[in-house]
């Protein structure tokens, strides 16, 4: 007799299988693997590595009028990153405030059927496209730079801010709604004095994850003209300097990590319980069992 | 030489006290009637068959029973939360599906319904809301504020007001509860075993400020309470549920005003 849990170990081997047959019906020619080991290799070796680190380095026009020690504050990659952090905060703003309404009324256990449709094919809109074929939306409507780019990435921000918002709020009890529905609250004051407050934490923790999630992905907007440091990646790339975008990634990378870092612990601040655990460096970096085992060893 | 008013003596002097004797009865009564209710979340299967009831300003109502036999159903029902199966049941002058007046129903869940997030003040101030400002205005009205201050007083909770809910223990979370419907002031309290988890002495109290509260003001209690004794010793009138554990020849579960 099959146990439950062989039989699910079954279903998971099934899954694997039907997986490998449609990659398959994909890949035409296999061979083509063989070569690819020895292509990475020369690929990093003459072209990615060393990075190229006059990225950090001042550009010559304009003329850098920043002290020496913090000139890199005039390089393209100080520039990019600074600017494609601007983009994330100011779209991350606006597309909270825009959000907020409309999550609210895209739940069902606040509003009837129609209004809470109307609302989710509103945010279901602007998250069908990812944002980077929004930024090409808006470089032909409003041309090249940042204002496409916040543009862009505020629609995106409220279709997926909206949908964690109302999804969060759905799940909040029903006690306090009924409370407030029997005193004969209206829908505003019930949005305003419970809802927002009763799921407070969770909007606050939201709002900060898209801001970091507005920052990855703010790197690669400006690949298509809206702005940030994917312009400068998207410039190397075309020159084939391949050193150069290797050290931009880099950058990126360290930048996202720090970001990944910030976020989490404003994070913890927000949720249910004030006594939280606070994250660690190397949190970030390794997966979160791994990282409460070492916690309990040290404890010990 | 200035002394300080407290908000019992600053209400007493606006005669706006949610507790205070001479404060007068409520203007408009508010009346329940139930008519051939029969009340349950499937038509196929109802719970219960309410007998004709009419609940009348300054009565105490208790349901009673055994757990599980549908007393937080029937409260439910009665609060809008449940449409009947069929009868007719009137709440404050308006026949259910319509809902009764803004601030005219109070009612106390079972599990409180507090916004456990915000503080004691904020949630007490919801009632007193619902109870004495307009919906479309933005701040709560300075009579609201009042009966907040003054319901946070009378509860004992004046040290916790800035407190929020879940740092609260589950009895004073019961009496923020109490506190909310209190500030409302309204013609109608629905309480849902809100006198569970409470120590003995601060039942005493926040029974005597409810009880108090109905009869200087006129308004109806209906408390669901499953201990038989405190429930007879409460209320006006008993309501009974029974699913035969009471009385062992009732083929169905069914609803009886108990003499008391």
């Amino acid at each position: 007799m099959i146990t439950g849990f062989s039989k699910t170990f079954l279903y998971l081997f099934l899954v694997l299988v039907f997986a490998v047959w449609v990659m398959d019906g994909l890949v035409h020619d296999w061979g083509r693997l063989s070569g690819s080991g020895g292509n990475l290799v020369t690929f990093f070796k003459e072209s990615l590595w060393p990075p190229n680190w006059s990225v950090i380095e001042p550009q010559a026009y304009p003329v850098c009028t920043a002290y020496p020690i913090i000139d890199f504050t005039c390089s393209t990659a100080w520039i990019g990153m600074v600017e494609t952090i601007k983009i994330a905060f100011v779209s991350t703003v606006l597309g909270t405030i825009i959000s907020l309404p409309i999550g609210l009324l895209a739940t069902r256990n606040l509003n009837p059927k129609g209004v809470s449709y109307i609302a989710r094919f509103i945010l279901a809109a602007a998250r069908s496209l990812p944002s980077i074929i929004w930024a090409i939306f808006f470089v032909i409507l409003v041309g090249f730079g940042p204002l496409s780019g916040v543009l862009a990435m505020t629609i995106y921000t409220v279709g997926y801010l909206g949908k964690l918002q109302y999804e969060s709020i759905e799940g909040m009890s029903s006690t306090p709604l009924e409370a407030a529905s029997s005193m004969g609250l209206s829908k505003l004051e019930t949005a305003i004095g419970v809802v927002i407050p009763e799921s407070a934490n969770n909007l606050i923790s939201q709002t900060i994850f898209m801001f970091e999630y507005n920052i990855r992905h703010g790197t690669v907007i400006g690949i298509v003209g809206a702005g940030g440091i994917g312009y400068y990646i998207n410039l190397y790339l075309k020159f084939l300097q391949y050193d150069k975008v290797i050290a931009y990634l880099i950058i990126i990378f360290a930048v996202v990590l720090l970001i990944d870092f910030l976020s989490i612990y404003a994070r913890s601040f927000f949720t249910e319980e004030s006594d939280v655990k606070r994250p660690s460096w190397w949190g970030v970096l390794l997966p979160a069992d791994l990282v409460t085992k070492l916690r309990r060893n040290r404890e010990e | 030489m200035m002394t300080s008013l407290t908000s019992h003596d600053r209400l007493g002097k606006y005669g706006a006290g949610p507790m205070s004797k001479d404060e007068g009865q409520l203007q408009d009564d508010c009346v329940v009637s139930l008519e051939g209710v029969v009340i349950g979340y499937d038509s196929n299967n109802p719970l219960l068959k309410v007998p004709d009831l009419t609940i009348k300003s300054g009565e105490i109502v208790a349901i009673t029973g055994s757990s599980g036999v549908g007393k937080t159903t029937l409260l439910r029902t009665i609060a809008g939360l449940i449409r009947p199966i069929s009868g007719t049941l009137r709440v404050c002058h308006s026949t259910l599906p319509s809902k009764p007046p803004r601030g005219s129903v109070g009612y106390i869940p079972q599990r409180l319904g507090l916004v456990r997030h915000a503080s004691v003040r904020h949630n007490v101030m919801l009632g007193a809301r619902a109870g004495h400002t307009n919906p479309l205005s933005l701040f709560p009205s300075s009579e609201a504020i009042e009966h907040t201050d003054y319901s946070i007083e009378r509860m004992g909770l004046t040290d916790k007001a800035n407190e929020p809910i879940r740092r609260l223990s589950g009895g004073q979370q019961r009496r923020v509860a109490t506190a909310r419907t209190l500030a409302q002031k309204p013609k109608l309290i629905m309480a849902d075993e809100f006198l569970s988890e409470l120590d003995e002495e601060t039942l005493e109290k926040v029974l005597s400020e409810v009880t108090g509260y109905v009869r200087s003001s006129g308004a109806a209690l209906i408390v669901v309470e499953h201990d038989f004794a405190r429930a007879k010793s409460m209320a006006d009138r008993l309501l009974l549920i029974d699913d035969g554990r009471v009385n062992p020849f009732l083929s169905e579960t069914t609803a009886v005003e108990v003499k008391i």
